[in-house]
């Protein structure tokens, strides 16, 4: 297996380097390494030589010292191997590793402007999500100041005299962009240069307030993350705080769950699909997606009792039982769905135009999706078959299993289709989690909700990727620190890269192709 | 401009502006005045009838025209709605017939704002000048037998003469709002225009040769029998590809992608002036058709029916396709849209040029 093989190539190279395995039901990974500073680029370097791709970076305050706590996972060993690094709290320095994993690098900048730590040889150290005006480093517990000098922001990109370029600022207002993201583009006529994102403009300090409240009053924030899959971020936080704290739902919940997460996936899909095509100019599909949207927003209204940012997802179970009018209208809904494909493919997908504007356009590389962390729809339009679903299975799809939709080459076409592949997909899914589904009831009580002291990462798989959260827990009855792994945020990291002398139009379809959702991304 | 402002002051130089822009037109309308007083009036003493039926055309069309482009508006948001399986507007007037003239009123009541940095002389100009060719092009279209304000003898050079105006009136819109977005799209335009002009032009030659004549009426009464687009189908559909893409409209709306350049040329227009455009452009639209009809589908001809009623359901039929290609369609990238022109359509067309003429001989 190759993680034996990374451990043991680790243990020759690096004898510094602590392993330990760790229980998996409890924790979510498998393997759990401790290396100082000065190990870390080799350790990420064998890492890569194993075709590990980069899951999460995220840094932890004990005070006393900080801890950086990096994840790496297989595509065809999925298991979980977390990196710990302990730095002083005065004055960390660690190496980079973004000349390894160039998708970490992004990682290392959150992690810069929260903490204050200095990543030696990092290119483009500035700040990601906060303005110039923060005086204290947010996520520390201490009050930290941040130095005068460390006050970076991505103000200009540096362009010489002779260069015959401009620069557009696409966003924070513009149309395809989805939302507030900001992209710098250094353009040569119509031709990208360089593009630069920015972020920040829907911070909202999402893990700071976890800090600051008990696990159940966060417990509405999650789906606030991500407004298009909202189940998933729901589902994602329940089931790590359950894994934290032992408890198990009852399976009737697991099915249900299972059956509304797919739901929203529809959903989530379906809307990227209209706004994608909006993105392309074309307007008509979009309504139609809409008008199918509609009717999945309706019937999750019926038992989340609200139509957007759910609340579903209870510690030990859920918050109603689904009734035999939400059995009947999903069955209603896959009746008409399976129909609705064939007004997509007719309108969508045989399109000249269409194709030509997406065929080999934005190729990702299976290198390259590694190397950036990329998950989800996207990844799988590169060939590779990884879904989280599958590989690391979590309730009821232990039992009802997924069909996993791969594309060849990894262009915007292959992921268009494998969008829609995976709405058919989770339509089969949900046919059988009706048909299967157990009777009993939906919760189990929880009395009081203290987990013990412990770190646990857990993560499901969103429309749009891996949607992971790392939660370290103190014994108190609030997260001492909870950390989102936004599938967004990852996806993002490798559009530099692929839109490297693009055309603006290209760039605007790369963009809806990867199908981002900017809350999420900016947390 | 900025001395000027220096040593005057903001307000002196406006007034300064005003007083030589007041003294302007007065001298134009002085001009025109003594032009009807001295020369067009003897001139067209002997032929009154002319002159009356030259203003009373010119008045007409102007009506029709606004007319028009608030029917195209109600029916372009009606034909979307129904394609995407909604109503569309339906509160304003009996099937919302009355909702475009209840936003043109909004429109007209807007502040028009004028942002700082334009170059305001080009600025100011640009709304006014896309719309002259609209206007001109009017003049010589031939609504039935005998309704048509002038027919000259060069028709159709006259009106795309004119209406390659429009490409200017674009740049200038793009060029002065100082916005980089709306560069591209005034930039994007002239390379769409000028490459999609020539096989408009090569797809209209060989209905000439057919004819024998450049006068859109003498074109019309040579289809008495046949009409032409079943003599040139392949010129037909040239035309009416490059119809869409002279007009902006989806596929080929590059010039304004919403997604990619927000608003194009007319992203600093507000109010009146951004109507402008928008009339312009539904105005164009019913213009390419006009002239598909004239050429291709035998204009006012047609059994039973009076002509004018011939002439305007083949014209409304083609705008609904113009129409149903927009909310059909997406939009094409810009080098493949130029790519298209170079590499297909204007070889294509000037072979069929070539056929035709050899045929012709034979």
């Amino acid at each position: 297996m190759v993680a034996e093989q990374l451990i043991e190539d680790i243990r020759t190279s690096r004898p510094g380097v602590e392993v330990k395995e760790v229980p998996y039901q409890q924790r979510g990974y498998w393997f759990d390494l401790s290396a100082g500073p000065e190990d870390i680029e080799e350790v990420a370097r064998l890492f890569d030589r194993h075709g590990y791709y980069i899951e999460d970076v995220c840094c932890v305050d004990f005070k006393e010292y900080l801890q950086l706590v990096y994840h790496f996972n297989h595509w065809d060993d999925p298991r979980r191997v977390s990196v710990r690094v302990n730095l002083p709290a005065e004055e960390p320095v660690v190496p980079s590793i973004s000349g390894v994993y160039e998708g970490a690098g992004w990682h290392e900048r959150e992690i810069h402007e929260f903490f204050g730590v200095h990543f030696e040889n990092h290119p483009n150290l500035s700040y990601l999500f906060l303005h110039e005006g923060i005086d204290f480093y947010p996520l520390r517990k201490e009050k930290v100041p941040v130095p005068e000098e460390r006050k970076r922001l991505l103000s200009s990109l540096p362009v010489s005299e002779s260069d015959d370029v401009f620069f557009v600022n696409m966003g924070p207002q513009h149309p395809s962009t989805h939302g507030v993201l900001r992209l710098i583009l250094k353009m040569d006529g119509e031709y990208i240069e360089r593009a630069e994102p920015v972020l920040g403009y829907l911070h909202r300090m999402q893990e700071k307030m976890a800090e600051n409240r008990t696990y159940l009053k966060y417990l509405p924030n999650a789906s606030r993350l991500d407004y298009v899959g909202a189940m998933s971020y729901n589902l994602c936080y329940v089931r790590a705080v359950e894994r934290l704290c032992g408890i198990e739902a009852p399976p009737r919940a697991e099915y249900v769950r299972v059956i509304a997460v797919e739901l929203n996936r529809i959903a989530s899909h379906l809307l990227w699909l209209g706004t994608y095509l909006l993105d392309l100019g074309a307007f008509t599909p979009f309504l139609y997606a809409f008008d199918d949207r509609e009717q999945i927003l309706d019937l999750l209204e019926g038992i989340t009792g609200s139509r957007l940012t759910y609340c579903y997802c209870r510690f030990g179970g859920l918050y109603n039982d689904v009734d035999e009018d939400f059995i009947e209208g999903v069955k209603a809904f896959l009746k008409r769905m399976w129909k609705r494909f064939k007004i997509y493919n007719d309108l969508v997908t045989g399109n000249v135009i269409f194709i030509h504007r997406t065929k080999d356009i934005g190729v990702i590389p299976k290198e390259i999706a590694r190397r950036y962390g990329v998950t989800g729809p996207n990844l799988r339009a590169s060939g590779v078959g990884y879904d989280l679903r599958k590989a690391e299975p979590y309730g009821a799809y232990r039992e009802l299993g997924v069909e996993v939709a791969t594309g060849e080459k990894g262009d915007a076409l292959d992921r268009y289709l494998v969008r829609l592949q995976e709405m058919e997909n989770s339509l089969r899914v949900i046919e059988r989690a009706i048909k299967e589904l157990p009777n009993g009831s939906y919760r189990v009580e929880v009395r009081k909700l203290k987990p013990p002291e412990g770190d646990v990462y857990f993560a499901v798989e969103g429309p749009r990727g891996e949607v992971g959260v790392y939660i370290v827990s103190d014994g108190s009855t609030t997260p001492y620190r909870l950390k989102w792994r936004s599938p967004s945020f990852s996806n993002l990291t490798c559009f530099p890269e692929i839109s490297r002398g693009v055309l603006i139009a290209d760039a605007v379809s790369i963009l809806g192709s990867l199908d981002l959702v900017i809350p999420e991304m900016d947390r | 401009m900025r001395v000027l402002r220096k040593a005057f002051g903001d307000d002196l130089v406006r007034i300064g502006f005003g007083l030589v822009g007041t003294g302007f037109v007065a001298l134009l309308v002085l001009l025109l005045l003594g032009l009807l007083g001295m020369k067009v009036w003897k001139l067209f003493a002997p032929y009154g009838r002319e002159a009356i039926r030259a203003i009373v055309g010119l008045v007409g069309v102007l009506g029709f025209v606004l007319f028009n482009a608030l029917l195209l508006v109600w029916a372009e948001r009606k034909v979307a709605g129904h394609m995407q399986r909604r109503l569309g507007p339906k509160e304003v007037g009996p099937y919302g017939l009355l909702q475009s003239i209840a936003d043109s009123l909004k429109l007209l009541g807007k502040e028009i704002l004028t942002p700082r940095f334009v170059d305001r002389p080009l600025y100011y100009l640009a709304p006014i000048i896309v719309f002259i060719p609209v206007l001109v092009a009017f003049v010589v279209i031939p609504f039935d037998a005998r309704l048509q304000v002038r027919d000259i003898n060069v028709g159709i050079v006259l009106i795309l003469a004119f209406s390659s105006l429009n490409v200017i009136a674009i740049l200038l819109a793009g060029w002065s709002s100082m916005n980089k977005y709306s560069l591209i799209g005034g930039i994007r335009s002239v390379s769409q225009n000028i490459a999609y002009e020539i096989p408009l032009l090569l797809s209209l030659l060989p209905v000439i040769l057919l004819a024998g004549s450049l006068s859109l009426k003498e074109i019309v009464e040579a289809q008495s029998k046949v009409w032409f687009v079943f003599y040139q189908p392949i010129a037909f559909i040239i035309y009416f590809i490059c119809a869409v893409a002279e007009t902006n409209r989806t596929p080929f709306d590059l010039p304004e992608a919403e997604s990619e350049l927000v608003a194009g040329f007319h992203t600093e227009y507000s109010g009146m002036r951004f109507a402008m455009f928008f009339l312009a452009e539904f105005t164009n639209v019913f213009i390419v058709s006009a002239i598909a009809t004239t050429f291709f589908l035998g204009g006012y001809k047609g059994p039973v029916l009076p002509g004018i009623i011939w002439f305007f359901l083949k014209a409304y039929l083609l705008v609904f396709i113009i129409m149903w290609f927009r909310w059909t369609f997406p939009r094409v990238r810009f080098d493949q849209l130029l790519n298209f022109s170079w590499k297909f359509l204007i070889p294509l067309a000037l072979a069929n040029l070539i056929v035709t003429g050899w045929c012709l001989k034979l």
